[in-house]
């Protein structure tokens, strides 16, 4: 199968990261350990990303999910556990994806994007509002497994990393594939071909909030603080979605490539710029969708759907 | 009773902004036919110009009205020019992740150049006020709102008796009329852009006395003006006072009854642009 | 032989328009049925409500003796309904092949990839298309779309099918191979039910045809017996005067 030619440089990849912190990196080691840190954590977000936008939906409610997930762990880590409290995040971003899908279904490309902008604002707002969530002030989250092993929350990022990277895999390998294309490239036509679009819509969704709502759940443990404006901001749903757009559309390839390229370069400007680094993100955006509107992949042969 | 009618009041004056921004949004979208995620900006871009003249040059935020206006106008032309025009043959969601990239850019190139804070300009009447039997009219809400109505007015004689009016008229219901009309589109479309960034240009002035500068107050209007249009109804323009109206009211509602009102305001924006677009889907056969 | 496809009393409004108007017809066991009429007789609606894209105002729809009136567009492909749209829209990013896939695989639930795959590869060769298997669909010429839509339809495996002006812009022996298909199609064991504006396709291909005009059906019978009538001669000349 052609899918199978990509194997390779994930399987490279997805070892790099699993075996970093054995690598000799000197005293360089614990900056590029956050750095793979965060890499893994925001390439799975733009996967989760990635896999909602093949049935055509542009989600612009994944920093909502994240937000979602950051504050269901981060309010029951200390009663329950790391594990299932990062579990149980998750099911709060799918709730709240389900919520979503559930009202905007017949809402197609922009007017789905705009109607999950309100969405993910209303929830911003509510979180700085509420009491319970800390409000403006924010909420402390206690460190992975108790703090007892340091390396907890790097691997946590992994195994998200590793979730994402194969739901991706799975949904590019398997049926769903073309039931996903159909959806994206022409619902009506889709549904006359007995593809069920409302349900591979509202799976895909649920899917990928998923998978938002663990990396929300562990960057929370990973900070040990979670803010709304941190949680819920714009800039993560920008990054989830500019990710893929530049690495290459409707792919686990294109995500992973553009999440190793796009965090590092912005981990790296970091140490310059504390605040703004997104001016990058909306040049590539522009520069992208003028210039190479098929994403970095996209260049190196045909696009399939 | 009176506490309502005043809230009213206060709402009712900073309709007229909302209106005018709003009103731009639905120009560059009924006529150029582009869903423009980077409005707001022209309109964050007024307001720093506003604050920028006064606190470097003392100059009155009136003088940066005309000044706001014919510049805005001018990047909008830029930016129609170099970005909207190339990816107006493009499927729609291109043209929304382009204008959202740039909303992105500016806002945080502002952010990088002016950091966070929110920059208020006060002029020696900014906190004037004028009485009204028992209720309080703030003279520079007041003014923005004449001010707005009577651009809001300009632009319906312009629309209505210009040449260049008819042709952005003609190009919002048919795409293809301009060229039987004996004008380029493509001039049509520039137009309708600039004019749309310069009303949020000079609505962005009247704020910057209002309420204040930041990298991110244009985002907040942005989303403000699609949940107008998106009540309003997409290609009308004529709805477009009316549904400023009632947001504006209900934010006032808001923020005044409701407890934390403050932070809740902009909740009911978003809330009513949520629903419009879903009642509007699920309205349709 | 039993009625493949039912309808009974269908309605339809459109804001001002009332669309389709108490349409009764039915297509019976495998049989070819055309459906003429003029421009705006609603054709086009009844398909639609048909495949289950609209909803109607009033009226049924049976298909294969089930009531599917309320039942989404994918149930009805499931329960056996094909449709071949007019307009072609094909998944222009996946390949022809592909785009048959996804009729094959989702057409009717239950079917394994392998199954799908042969099914896939009859239907290319049924409709010519193989050559043109691996082709990008959005990079075929007119005929190949028709085909393409047509075959897509088939993949789903429809036990009625319903095609919407397929012969139009078709060259007269292009047209002669689609009716020929057709038929081959019908001897399979599909009822078909089709929209058509050229009267040597209608005669040549239908068993028996029904005459819409303004939303009503105005006649119905073989093709010589309504192309009598005089009702029919006014809708589509009368008109004009």
């Amino acid at each position: 199968m052609r899918e199978l030619s990509h194997l390779p440089f994930l399987s490279f990849f997805l070892l790099l990261f699993a075996l970093l912190p054995f690598l000799p990196l000197g005293i360089w080691g614990a900056f590029l350990l956050d750095v793979g840190f965060f890499i893994q954590l925001f390439t799975a977000m733009a996967l989760s990303w990635d896999l909602v936008a093949r049935t055509g939906q542009l989600s612009l409610a994944h920093g909502a999910f994240f937000g979602l997930g950051a504050y269901g762990a981060g309010l029951l880590a200390p009663h329950v556990g790391t594990l299932p409290a990062l579990v149980f995040g998750a099911f709060v971003a799918g709730a709240g994806a389900l919520l979503l899908g559930s009202v905007t279904l017949r809402l197609h490309g922009l007017y789905f994007a705009i109607a999950s902008l309100a969405f993910s604002e209303v929830l911003r707002t509510l979180a700085l509002k509420l009491a319970f969530t800390g409000g403006p002030i924010g909420l402390p989250v206690p460190p992975p497994f108790g703090g007892v092993w340091p390396l907890a929350a790097y691997y946590l990022s992994f195994g998200v990393l590793l979730l994402a990277t194969a739901l991706s895999l799975w949904a590019e390998w398997s049926p769903f594939r073309l039931a996903q294309a159909a959806t994206r490239q022409s619902e009506a036509v889709a549904r006359v071909l007995g593809v069920r679009v409302v349900r591979v819509k509202l799976w895909s969704l649920l899917l990928g909030s998923l998978v938002a709502g663990l990396s929300g759940g562990v960057y929370g443990m990973k900070t040990l603080f979670l803010s709304p404006y941190d949680a819920f901001s714009l800039g993560r749903a920008v990054e989830a979605l500019v990710i893929p757009i530049f690495g290459g559309l409707y792919s686990t390839l294109g995500p992973l490539v553009g999440g190793v390229v796009l965090v590092g370069l912005e981990q790296a400007l970091r140490l310059w710029i504390k605040e703004g680094y997104l001016v990058v993100y909306g040049a590539i955006l522009i520069l992208v969708i003028l210039f190479l509107p098929r994403g970095l992949v996209g260049l190196l042969g045909r696009r399939r759907g | 009773m009176e506490l309502l009618l005043q809230t009213l009041l206060n709402g009712l004056l900073m309709s007229g902004v909302y209106a005018l921004v709003a009103t731009g949004l639905a120009l560059s979208l009924g006529v150029v036919g582009i869903v423009n995620f980077a409005h707001g900006e022209f309109l964050m871009m007024g307001a720093f110009l506003s604050y920028l003249f006064f606190a470097l040059q003392g100059l009155d935020p009136l003088f940066s009205l005309g000044l706001a206006f014919l510049a805005a106008f001018l990047v909008g032309g830029l930016v129609y020019q170099g970005l909207i025009r190339p990816v107006l043959p493009a499927p729609e969601l291109n043209q929304m992740l382009l204008t959202f990239g740039l909303s992105i850019l500016l806002q945080n190139l502002a952010l990088l150049l002016f950091g966070a804070d929110t920059r208020v300009v006060a002029p020696s009447y900014q906190a004037a006020t004028l009485t009204l039997g028992p209720f309080f009219l703030g003279a520079v809400p007041l003014g923005a709102f004449m001010l707005s109505l009577g651009l809001l007015f300009l632009l319906q004689v312009f629309l209505t008796r210009s040449r260049l009016g008819l042709a952005m008229r003609a190009v919002a219901q048919n795409r293809l009329a301009p060229g039987l009309l004996g004008i380029e589109a493509d001039q049509v479309y520039l137009l309708a852009f600039g004019l749309a960034a310069a009303l949020a240009g000079v609505a962005g002035v009247m704020l910057s006395v209002i309420l204040y500068a930041s990298p991110t107050v244009g985002f907040i209007f942005t989303l403000k003006s699609f949940a107008i249009v998106a009540l309003a109804g997409l290609g009308n323009l004529k709805g477009v006072v009316p549904a400023a109206l009632v947001l504006a009211l209900a934010e006032a509602l808001v923020s005044t009854y409701l407890p934390g009102g403050g932070g809740l305001v902009e909740a009911v924006f978003f809330l009513v642009l949520f629903l419009a677009l879903v009642g509007r889907a699920w309205r349709s056969p | 032989m039993g009625k493949a496809l039912e309808v009974i009393g269908l309605s339809k409004r459109f804001l001002g328009l009332q669309a389709l108007k108490e349409v009764s017809l039915h297509l019976e066991e495998g049989e070819i049925l055309a459906v003429i009429g003029p421009n705006g007789a609603g054709k086009s609606t009844l398909l639609n409500l048909l495949s289950g894209l609209i909803k109607p105002d009033q009226g049924r729809i049976l298909l294969l003796g089930r009531d599917i009136s309320h039942l989404p567009p994918e149930t009805r492909t499931h329960l056996g309904l094909g449709r071949a749209f007019q307009i072609v829209q094909p998944f222009p990013e996946l390949s022809v092949r592909e785009n048959l896939l996804v009729g094959a695989l989702f057409g009717k639930p239950g079917l394994k990839r392998k199954e799908a795959e042969a099914w896939v590869a009859e239907v290319l060769d049924l409709t010519g298309l193989a050559p043109r298997a691996e082709a990008l669909a959005g990079e075929l010429t007119l005929l190949e779309d028709k085909r393409l839509e047509l075959a897509r339809a088939l993949a789903t495996r429809p036990k009625v099918l319903l095609l919407d002006e397929v012969m139009a812009g078709l060259r007269p022996k292009e047209a002669e191979e689609a009716v020929a298909l057709v038929r081959r199609i019908r001897d399979s064991g599909v009822s078909v039910l089709f929209i058509e504006h050229l009267m040597p396709v209608v005669r040549a291909l239908a068993d028996r045809v029904v005459v819409l005009d303004h939303g009503e059906v105005i006649a119905e019978g073989t093709y010589e017996k309504v192309a009598q009538e005089e009702r029919v001669r006014e809708a589509y000349l009368g008109r004009r005067a």
